[in-house]
């Protein structure tokens, strides 16, 4: 059964090697892509299935036991995410052959898709920390790929930037493994948790703990250094911007959940304190940066910080409620984001341009489009009964309880003008007059995977009850790492 | 009880399909029976041996989300006004929305807001009142964008809806706080543990919370500004939703919560000042309006003050006063905002300089506005519930009771006062609507039709409406025997019998004080022409308005003054900013923890030609910041390379070693390459400051890494598990070389995936060529 926590991995990567035989027979490519996608659907389905009923799967790969060899480690955090990022991925699989020219899906376009999805899986279910750079490196290389793809001007200019800081902070993430082996001398991380706990974290390991920090928040694009972020995520295709910003900021932002819950977390008191203050500061400017542009696919962009600090926030608090809030935003966050960018992009195509100063009254002709954005707003910015709602509302108790106040404060003020930001949006650009000289064009192919990411998000919010015992099932594992290194170092 | 609630919302799903039908029958017809079914359903609690029912049904009850509907005394005189004053609403729609408009839309939001608002009320929930709260909010926004396609329509529905979500977010961080310290969601159990919540440190917060929640929703003064730009919306929706119902949700809210924060001072003070200041700026403000629903708009918003400073005041006769004057309230001002909707529509404008001498064309729409105004007056007449409550309010502006700090006994002392003088405004708006529609010379020139009487059905509900002004007027005893004492006894704590007569005797002192508010207002009434001017000294150009312009505006304006600041664009920038932040948190850390660790004990001797290679390694590295050439800097490097694959042969690692020498070769064949083809260096013209900051942080950043390299060696505390490897190799790897074992074996994975990033780069580069020459495809 243990090969089950690989199997999320490897079929991505066999699919994109596959799919790289005949680009150019694109029926069958897209036809393989969905079937591929689909069946991996099903299998991380199963897997979240056996691992909530059965517990975690363990993998020791090549047979070399823990702590020596690579460890897979399928606990219920990782299938949850690899689950979610299957869900939205196969929501991109069925928007990209609408929203993509032919001839950028020939040039290997679901190859390079399919090995983000190998990278980012890989990155959930791995317990070794220089494989977990291993698959930030594969996840990195195909999206350097994928945001190049077409080659045009203004993204090989937003792409450098992003290329060349990631390679910053994969650079600085080897280095910090290399200190952490150092001092602890392994890198499976049960047992670097084990080891920094009978040291009791002292000496140099915070400082190592926060380069750590900082290699995963700069791709979690965290304040300040989410730089890089809006504009390399708003030029590309929806379908790319749709992965990039469902996706890879979520890595980043779950291998910080991971190394805190686990491995650093015996000076909460200094380092899970600096974690608020960014958090709060990540709303701040994340909703200011959504403010102020008229950019539709940049507002989306800018929305991620916010939501990202959101999740940290639940770090920094570490408590039971906060970290159940923490992960719930994180699922909420990433198929509403995947479904924002997919509808905006959408939006966009509609309109002919993303900027907002150039077209009002959509709604004539866009109905359908407008409810989902309104509804979007809403279910973004956390308002009752949709999913946000209810990681907020986690989170807002595990602080008051912890009697953390002021960045309840900022939550509750960012969440008003993200919803401000959204609607924006919904006011200018869909309600108006009717221009009778426009000439719709048909988006029905793209709005599918739209409504079926946004129904999932109002199911997490009305349908909380199905989900929320497993989030919190999820919390009360993580907040005590004895669970995760006994079952990778004796199980 | 769910059912109820939930009904509108369900039936808005066919609505749309009804309204394919609107030109065989009006849409509100059909809608008409949803919320009459509703209040005939809850008349049937009215009586005097009524208790406070609950119906609970679980939703996520592993978070204490539960549809736990509770209907007590105010409850049931809300969702009475809900569904009663709702059925009368779709009714004169019915006449006054034509068929050419988009009638599904609005009927949809109109039966989403009629469940949310019962939601509100009915919900013991605090996070379910919170979801039905911010549902009102959002239909709200939709019925005041519903003419959308004007400026003005889109400007009120955004402005109301910040302000309206601004104060639900925050009760909803109140109610989160009274969650966590009472460990309870539902309002009845929070109320009956009332004594650990005010014993609460964090109390006052979210009494804060709650209060703003509730100013914000009930238009109290600063927030009231949303209330008159809500006006875009069609007059059913302003006579139902923002005088009638919605805007009382805030009443509502605080009148369920004064079980609980009744007892702390600071809760009266708060308030009773929100609520008087709201009394008396709104109705100052009201004769200053050309509008006649923006005369209505202050008007209902100084009402709302006026409640809720009794709800301030807590003291029985005020709780009762206030339960009492919402009833009124809706019903005088329900009639009022259609008499306004009527004249729109028969006549075209609502700009009360252009009307005037109405009452020949249209007596019985005078008529109905004769009783409301007088009534929303408090002009002494038996027949008029208004000037009941008015007189309730007087009265119990004076038996406040000495509070223990300087300010309450301080607003003990005023309160009667600001009370007059907001009643006296209040008279003085409410003759002005009158007169100056249907008093007066009439000027047909300046109206859009000729005006004439309405139709029937359009008189209707305000008829209704109107007839209970005069019942309850009349027979006062009526309601207040069982319906308003229950309300008020849900309020106060303790049943609360209060008979309301008509005639109090002369020495009365609020009769006194109405007879003030009649002299002087009627006096400011004729004269109103010669005092006009007042409102270009006060409040002249001072407007909260324009508060919230200014910050809307600025809020646009700075974020972008402030992100195009630090979203320079500029890769050197992002990284100097990068760089230093991690200098500056990663030093805070060592410092904090004690990180530093410096240890030589365990090193080795240093040979000369080690020594040697590491300083040509560090003279090269430093050596690429002044070259000037490209082919310089690539040789530069090249050296250092060199330099670390020399490294790994004196440490006896010679396979490492070739393979960094086949990496740097190749690189450097690479480079030398493609630089051919790129621009020469160019020096960078910054100025100095920027350059010495780059060279600190630069320095900086080397240092750090030096240093937490050096104290992390000093730290190796554990033995490392390549000893395992060592020892395993040939046993179990079947191989003599280590490194080979380790890359293909027992960290297989790790190398499988770096030639897959291997493959992806390939794939990639020959993608980003391939792309730009292929001509082929589209």
């Amino acid at each position: 059964m243990s090969n089950l926590a690989v199997l999320p991995i490897i079929i991505p990567l066999i699919a994109g090697i596959i799919l790289a035989f005949f680009p150019k027979k694109l029926a069958l490519v897209r036809t393989l892509t969905k079937v591929f996608i689909i069946g991996n659907l099903a299998v991380a389905g199963f897997s979240a299935w056996h691992v909530f009923n059965h517990g975690s799967i363990i993998l020791e790969t090549g047979d070399w036991a823990a702590p020596y060899g690579i460890i897979i480690v399928a606990d219920q955090l990782s299938v949850l995410l690899v689950l979610t990022t299957n869900i939205m991925a196969a929501a991109c699989a069925f928007y990209a052959p609408y929203s993509l020219p032919d001839r950028k899906e020939r040039y290997y376009f679901y190859t390079f898709f399919f090995f983000l999805i190998t990278g980012v899986s890989g990155a959930f279910l791995t317990g070794d920390i220089f494989n977990l750079f291993v698959f930030f490196e594969v996840l990195l290389m195909a999206s350097y790929a994928l945001i190049v793809l077409g080659g045009d001007k203004v993204q090989l200019r937003e792409s450098v930037k992003y290329v060349f800081i990631n390679l910053f902070s994969s650079m600085l993430f080897v280095t910090a493994v290399g200190f952490l082996y150092g001092t602890v001398g392994t890198v499976n991380m049960a047992q670097i948790a084990q080891r920094v706990q009978e040291v009791d974290q002292q000496g140099i390991l915070t400082a190592i703990g926060i380069l750590l920090f900082f290699v995963f928040a700069v791709k979690a694009a965290l304040f300040p250094l989410y730089y890089w972020m809006p504009k390399s995520y708003a030029v590309p295709n929806p379908v790319i911007s749709a992965l990039f910003g469902a996706l890879l900021t979520k890595v980043g932002i779950y291998s910080i959940i991971r190394v805190f819950s686990l491995i650093f977390i015996h000076r909460i008191d200094l380092t899970h304190e600096v974690f608020i203050w960014i958090a709060g500061l990540s709303m701040i400017f994340g909703v200011i940066g959504a403010l102020s542009t008229n950019n539709i696919k940049l507002i989306i962009a800018y929305n991620i910080i916010p939501a990202i600090g959101f999740i940290l926030w639940g770090i920094g608090v570490f408590n039971q409620e906060a970290v159940s809030g923490a992960i719930y935003y994180l699922i909420h966050d990433m198929i509403i984001k995947a479904s924002l960018f997919l509808l905006v992009g959408t939006i966009a195509y509609a309109a002919g341009t993303s900027d907002l100063r150039k077209f009002s009254g959509l709604i004539h002709y866009y109905p359908f489009l407008g409810w989902l954005l309104f509804v979007s707003g809403f279910v973004l910015a956390g308002i009752p009964p949709f999913s946000g709602f209810i990681g907020k509302l986690l989170l807002l108790k595990g602080s008051l309880a912890d009697e953390k106040v002021a960045v309840v404060i900022i939550a509750l003020l960012s969440s008003l003008l993200i919803l401000y930001s959204i609607m924006k949006i919904f006011i200018r650009g869909f309600w108006g007059e009717k221009d009778d000289t426009f000439e719709p064009k048909p988006v029905k192919g793209r709005t599918a995977p739209v409504v079926a990411l946004l129904a999932l998000s109002v199911f997490l919010g009305i349908g909380a009850e199905f989900i929320y015992p497993s989030v919190e099932s999820i919390s009360r594992y993580l907040l005590d790492p004895a669970n995760y290194i006994n079952a990778v170092l004796e199980g | 009880m769910i059912f109820t609630v939930l009904i509108p919302l369900l039936l808005a799903c066919f609505v749309p399909f009804i309204s394919k039908f609107k030109h065989k029958i009006h849409t509100g017809t059909v809608i008409f029976f949803i919320p009459l079914a509703i209040f005939f359903y809850f008349i049937q609690f009215i009586g005097s041996g009524f208790e406070p029912i609950r119906h609970t049904y679980s939703w996520i009850p592993s978070l204490g989300i539960n549809f736990d509907f509770y209907l007590d005394g105010l409850s049931l005189l809300f969702v009475l006004l809900i569904s009663g004053i709702g059925a009368l609403v779709v009714l004169y729609s019915v006449y006054y929305l034509d068929r050419s408009e988009p009638l599904g839309h609005f009927y949809v939001y109109l039966l989403m807001f009629m469940s949310a608002m019962l939601g509100v009320v009915l919900s013991d929930n605090v996070f379910v009142l919170y979801t039905f709260w911010e549902l009102t909010s959002i239909s709200s926004f939709l019925l005041i964008g519903y003419w959308h396609f004007k400026e003005k329509s889109r400007y009120g529905a955004l402005k109301s809806m910040i302000i309206t979500i601004f104060g639900g977010l925050s009760m909803f961080g109140g109610f989160a706080l009274l969650s966590v310290i009472s460990g309870t969601t539902s309002i009845q159990t929070m109320i009956a543990n009332a004594d650990v919540i005010l014993d609460n440190p964090y109390m006052p917060l979210a009494l804060g919370f709650i209060l703003l929640g509730a100013f914000t929703k009930s238009a109290q003064f600063p927030f009231h500004i949303w209330l008159p730009d809500a006006m875009e919306a069609p007059t059913p929706v302003s006579a139902y939703l923002h005088s009638a119902t919605m805007v009382k949700a805030g009443l509502y809210l605080v009148a369920r919560f004064s079980m609980i924060f009744g007892s702390y001072e600071w809760f009266f003070i708060i308030v009773s000042i929100a609520g008087i200041v709201t009394l008396c700026w709104a109705s100052y403000m009201a004769v200053h309006q050309t509008d006649l629903k923006a005369i209505l708009a202050f008007s209902t918003i100084s009402q709302l003050g006026m409640i809720m400073a009794m709800l301030g005041f807590g003291t029985k006769a005020a709780v009762f006063a206030a339960v009492f004057h919402i009833l009124n309230h809706a019903t005088f001002k329900g009639s009022l905002f259609m008499v306004a909707g009527t004249v729109d529509h028969e006549t075209g404008t609502r700009d009360i300089r252009k009307l005037g001498g109405l009452l020949t064309f249209m007596p019985i729409t005078a008529t109905l506005a004769l009783f409301g105004t007088f009534s929303m007056a408090g002009i002494p007449l038996p027949f008029l519930n208004g000037f009941y409550s008015k007189e309730l309010f007087f009265e119990s502006t004076l038996d406040l009771e000495g509070g223990a700090s300087g300010i309450a006994g301080f607003l003990i002392d005023v309160i009667p006062y600001l009370a007059v003088f907001g009643s006296i405004f209040t008279f003085v708006y409410a003759l002005y609507f009158l007169f100056g529609t249907f008093g007066g010379k009439t000027q047909l020139d300046k109206l859009v039709k000729k005006p004439h009487e309405a139709p029937i059905g359009m008189l209707v509900s305000p008829g209704i409406l109107v007839l209970g002004v005069i019942l309850i007027g009349l027979f006062p005893s009526a309601v207040n025997g069982t319906f308003i004492a229950h309300a008020a006894e849900a309020v106060y704590g303790e049943p609360i019998t209060k008979d309301v007569h008509f005639w109090h005797g002369w020495d009365s002192p609020a009769f006194q004080m109405s007879l003030v508010v009649v002299g002087l207002g009627a006096l400011l009434v004729t004269t109103r022409r010669k005092w006009n001017g007042i409102y270009q000294v006060f409040p002249g150009k001072l407007s909260v308005n324009k508060v919230y312009d200014t910050i809307m505006g600025k809020l646009n304006a700075y974020s972008r003054t402030i992100t195009t600041f630090y979203m320079s664009g500029s890769l050197r920038n992002y990284m100097a900013i990068i760089l230093s932040t991690i200098l500056v948190v990663t030093v805070g850390f060592m410092l904090a923890t004690d990180g530093f660790t410096i240890d030589f004990g365990n090193l080795a001797p240093i040979t000369f030609i080690e020594l040697t290679v590491v300083l040509i390694i560090i003279a090269s590295a430093i050596g690429t910041i002044f070259a000037k050439k490209n082919l310089a800097v690539i040789l530069i490097v090249g050296v250092a390379g060199y330099g670390v694959s020399l490294l790994f042969l004196i440490y006896r690692a010679p396979d490492l070693a070739l393979t960094q020498l086949v990496v740097e070769t190749v690189s450097v064949a690479l480079f030398l390459l493609c630089f051919y083809h790129l621009p020469d260096l160019k020096r960078l013209h910054a100025p100095l400051s920027t350059r010495t900051t780059n060279l600190i942080i630069s320095v900086g950043f080397g240092a750090l890494m030096t240093l937490v390299g050096i104290s992390a060696h000093s730290s190796s505390w554990f033995e490392t598990i390549s000893d395992y490897f060592i020892e395993t190799s040939k046993p179990i790897g079947g191989g003599s070389n280590i490194v080979n074992v380790i890359l293909v074996d027992m960290r297989g994975l790790d190398t499988l995936f770096e030639i897959t990033v291997l493959g992806i780069a390939a794939l990639a580069i020959y993608t980003l060529i391939k792309f730009k020459t292929d001509k082929g495809g589209k």
